[in-house]
This record gives structure tokens, C-alpha cells and sequence, in this order.
């Protein structure tokens, strides 16, 4: 596969809802040792919310399509997480443009942009343990592959092995965000349900091209 | 604890019920959604929007501020929970007449995240959004570090000033102008008794002593600046007053507006005990009084205490401040 057109977003987003929905009560519980535990409710209703805006929406172009997809999660997840997701798609549809489909280069635009606008809505920066630690190495990887002139299919990959990596990262970082953020030193050593999220997300990616 | 309630879940949503139902003409409610208020009636043509929001627990905040010559609309949260960054959006396109929305709100993590959320899809939607953000609690963070400071009863001011300045038919920037020009000329510190108790919780999250009190408290019981033993009131005016009047700073021959604000179960005749000390120590220091307002406008479910704002106002703000207003829950004719 070499490039991602509309069918294939639409599909991507269907696996990401399933993946979500499957990994619903690990979420809930990683989340209920250092938050408030609603983690796994919040991303089975945002992605279930997308893949029905998906299917409904009669939309060519990817970059409208995931502007949508990202409306349509703030609207059915109105926690935190829902919005950084949300806000995420937002962006990351607005960086993409007009264009049809998404090699590399489009791909690592949409991570850079989705990860930028995460940051800001949710003021946080990388190392903090959040879904920052998993999804910026993803974003990064992505563009390192565009200036290495990559495959999409390898492209990925590589940002699956970075994801993973910021993975076994965060769980030695101190969450500094939200509910978690009172469990300081002793959140050292846990998994971050957020990053888990993020690594969730560039997983679905990775199965779909590999 | 003892609360008028069914079923905590229904405390908000219920009260909201009441509200409309005791305030058809003045009040409704947009996108099918009761947490979505905004004023009855036909929009003004031309008129800027004015869209406030946040949790519920403190009435008249915020949306006892939706009224004539106030505020357009309001988004309704959970008891101290924002409302969504959807129900935001909402509101925005039920209150814009075209000439774009302005939202003022506290400046809060879980409201901030939400409206520039709001704000971002309704640009999307091609409506002019501009926010302003009030945080004037001095006991909150450092001079210098006034960006950090929460906001408290003293957006009843930006509230009033932004509001008579839509209703003149202002653009959108200078609506926005006269709001910022508020927010840096307000300040706020308040004084807990006991905590509040939110209605899903059932019981208080923190606990202050029979005979304490904690200086600085903010309205959700963040952490103040001195908790000890219950002074006398002059006492505590003393201590309040001079932390305020120094950091604008207040100065001889200034004239402010003055708000002594009730937190939800202190009585009016304590909040004039403690507005007797108030104007007695502006007095002395020669900083003139223009107008007094005196009772509950941002409170804390069932917690005592109160708070005192001071505006310090120009030609401008006066002018702004005089107008007529009207709310269900608040109400003043042209000074």
C-alpha cells in the first residue's frame, strides 16, 4: 500500500473503533489505578462516534472526512481525553488540505499536526506521561521517514517501533496532568492509560499497512 | 448533609428546570439541550454575543448573568465540572447575530481547554470568536503571576462592563477591549468558614475547624493563603483590604465600585458588618466609592465566607457600570 484514500481512512477509523472497544476494560482499569477510571468509556464512545460520522458522511476528501471525524468526538466525548483526541483530528484534518490521498509526507503532516494541537489544548509537553510520550516519537519517526524518503508501509513501521518505544519510556516518567498528577513519584513505574491510548492508535495504523 | 434535592444525578439539571420554568419570558434553552442557555426572545441585529460558562454550584454565576444588557448566553457544567466544549458551541451559534461572539469566562483548566475548543470549531463554522479570560483572585498567585490567578466574584464586573458595551452596539474588538480593561482593573480575595458539599460527593471534600478560617480560600475550596483561628471582622477586613489595595495598586484619589460578595450561606447582615470596615478603611486611605453592591453574585453551594472585589473605574467603565440591567437574578436601574 502506498497511498491512503478515503475508503481506507474510513476503514482505519472502523478498526480503530473496534481496537477501542476491545481494549475497553484494559483501559478502564489502567486508567482506574491513577485517574478516574471513565478512560476506556471516553475513547469507546469518541471512536464509536467517529466511525458512525464516517459512514454517515458522504465526504471525498480525507482532510474534510477527519475534520468531521473530530467534531463529532467532541460532541459524544466531552471529557478530556475526548477533546485532546477531537482536537487532534481537528487539526491534523486541517494540516492535510485538499489533497486525496496520504503518502508519507501527507501521513507525518497529519501526526505533526495532530500532536501539535494536543499539546497546546492540553498544555503539556513531552515527558510528562501522557499520549504525548507515545504519539510525538510516532510523529517524529513519521517525519524523519518523509526526509528519508520512505515507504508508507515502512514509514509506519518505523513509528509503530517508536511508539512502543515511548511506550517503555513513559512508564518511568511522573505524570504531571490531570488526576494522575497527585500520585507523583509513586505514578514511577505505572502504565500511563493515555499513552497506552496513543500507542493503541498508531497500532490500528500499523496493522492496516503492514 | 442536607440538601433540597430528588436524585444528586438530576441536582443540575433540575435546578435548570426550576430556572426556566420560574423565567419563561427572560430564559431558554438552545439545541434541544438544557445545559445550553441563552436569553429569550429575538436576537438584536448587529450585536455582538456574549457567551459565558461553568460549572454549576455557584448561583447567580454564571448563568444568572444571561440577561438585558449582561450576558447572551451561557454554557451549564456539573456541579464545579465545565460544561462541554459542544454545548459551548451551541450556545455560540444560538446567540451569534453575525457580528461574532465574545466568550468571557474564568480562568479555570477543564473551561479553558473547552472553550478554546469551542472557539476553534465555531471558526469553522465562520463565527468570529474572541475569549476573555478573568482571573483576579490576588490570594491565588503572586503579583506577577497574575496570568495564574483564578476567577472569582469579580467577573460579575467584566460581566457587566462587556455587557452595556454589546448593548451600545459595539464591534466585537472593542467589546473585547472594555472586558480586558475590567479584568485588569478588578481585584478579588475572598474568606472561607466552612466547606461546601457537592451533591454527587455527599459529603465535604475538605474540612475547616469550628474555629477557623481560611484567608484566600478560592470557590471550589483550593487551598488559600492562611487558615487559623476566626478573627473579628475588622480583622480580617484589615488583612483582606491590604492585600488587595496594594496590589493593583488602589491608590488616593481613585474611585472604585465595590462588591461584597456572600459565598452561599453568610447573611446579608454579616456582609454589611464586613462592607462597615470596608469603606471605613477606602476612607482613610482616600479612594472614593462610587457604587455598592452587596450580596450573593458568586457562591460556593452551601460554604460561609465572603469576598471582597474592588473596580477601580475610569470615565469609561463608569459610564458602562451606570447602565441598566436586567437578569433573573440580578437587576439595576441607570445609576
Amino acid at each position: 500500500m502506498e497511498r491512503l484514500n478515503i475508503e481506507d481512512i474510513r476503514s482505519i477509523v472502523r478498526n480503530l473503533k473496534i481496537k477501542m472497544d476491545a481494549k475497553r476494560d484494559y483501559l478502564i482499569e489502567l486508567d482506574s489505578a491513577m485517574g478516574d477510571g471513565d478512560l476506556g468509556i471516553t475513547m469507546s464512545k469518541a471512536f464509536t462516534a467517529a466511525k458512525d460520522e464516517a459512514e454517515r458522511s458522504a465526504e471525498i476528501l480525507p482532510g474534510k472526512l477527519l475534520i468531521k471525524l473530530g467534531m463529532a468526538m467532541a460532541k459524544a466525548a466531552p471529557s478530556t481525553m475526548g477533546t485532546l483526541m477531537a482536537t487532534g483530528y481537528m487539526r491534523g484534518g486541517k494540516a492535510i488540505g485538499d489533497i486525496e490521498s496520504l503518502g508519507t509526507g501527507e501521513l507525518a503532516g497529519f501526526m505533526d499536526a495532530f500532536v501539535n494541537g494536543i499539546l497546546e489544548r492540553g498544555k503539556s509537553k513531552p515527558g510528562n506521561k501522557t499520549i504525548i510520550d507515545t504519539l510525538y516519537p510516532a510523529a517524529q519517526s513519521l517525519l524523519q521517514a518523509q526526509r528519508n524518503n520512505k515507504s508508507l508501509k515502512e514509514g509506519i513501521a518505523e513509528a509503530y517501533t517508536a511508539a512502543n518505544r515511548g511506550m517503555e519510556e513513559s512508564n518511568q516518567m511522573k505524570a504531571q496532568h490531570g488526576r494522575a498528577a497527585y500520585y507523583q513519584d509513586s505514578s514511577i513505574g505505572k502504565q500511563d492509560a493515555g499513552a497506552t491510548v496513543g500507542l493503541l492508535f498508531i497500532e490500528v495504523l500499523y496493522e492496516y499497512c503492514r | 448533609m442536607k440538601k433540597f434535592m430528588n436524585d444528586p444525578e438530576h441536582f443540575v439539571d433540575e435546578m435548570i428546570e426550576g430556572i426556566l420554568a420560574a423565567h419563561p419570558d427572560k430564559l431558554a434553552y438552545a439545541a434541544d439541550d438544557l445545559r445550553c442557555i441563552i436569553k429569550a426572545g429575538n436576537k438584536k441585529k448587529g450585536k455582538v454575543g456574549i457567551a459565558t460558562g461553568g460549572g454549576s454550584g455557584h448561583l447567580p454565576l454564571f448563568l444568572g448573568y444571561v440577561g438585558e444588557g449582561l450576558l447572551d448566553g451561557c454554557a451549564v457544567g456539573g456541579v464545579f465540572q465545565s460544561p462541554s466544549a459542544d454545548q459551548m458551541l451551541e450556545v455560540t451559534k444560538a446567540i451569534d447575530s453575525g457580528a461574532g461572539v465574545l466568550y468571557i469566562y474564568g480562568n479555570y483548566g477543564g473551561d479553558i481547554m473547552n472553550f478554546d475548543m469551542a472557539a476553534e470549531m465555531a471558526e469553522m463554522e465562520d463565527i468570529k470568536v474572541q475569549q476573555v479570560v478573568a482571573g483576579e483572585d490576588v490570594a491565588s498567585a503572586p503579583k506577577g503571576e497574575e496570568g495564574k490567578r483564578r476567577g472569582v466574584a469579580g467577573i460579575f464586573f467584566v460581566y457587566k462592563i462587556a455587557g452595556a458595551m454589546a448593548d451600545a452596539l459595539a464591534s466585537l474588538e472593542e467589546v473585547k477591549r472594555v472586558a480586558q480593561k475590567a479584568c485588569a482593573h478588578v481585584r478579588t480575595m475572598g474568606v472561607a468558614l466552612t466547606p461546601c458539599i457537592v451533591p454527587e460527593v455527599g459529603r465535604p471534600s475538605f474540612t475547616i475547624g469550628d474555629n477557623e478560617m481560611e484567608i484566600g480560600m478560592g470557590i471550589h475550596g483550593e487551598p488559600g493563603i492562611h487558615r487559623g483561628p476566626l478573627l473579628k471582622s475588622d480583622e480580617i477586613i484589615d488583612q483582606i483590604m491590604k492585600r488587595i489595595l496594594e496590589d493593583l495598586p488602589y491608590k488616593k484619589g481613585d474611585e472604585v465600585s465595590v462588591l461584597v460578595n456572600g459565598l452561599g450561606a453568610t447573611p446579608k447582615e454579616e456582609l454589611y458588618i464586613l462592607y462597615r470596615k470596608v469603606q471605613q478603611i477606602l476612607k482613610k486611605e482616600g479612594i472614593s466609592v462610587y457604587n455598592t453592591y452587596i450580596g450573593e453574585f458568586a457562591t460556593s453551594m452551601e460554604m460561609a465566607g465572603a469576598s471582597v472585589s474592588l473596580l477601580k473605574l475610569d470615565d469609561e467603565l463608569k459610564r458602562l457600570l451606570s447602565s441598566q440591567a436586567s437578569s433573573p437574578f440580578f437587576a439595576q436601574f441607570q445609576l
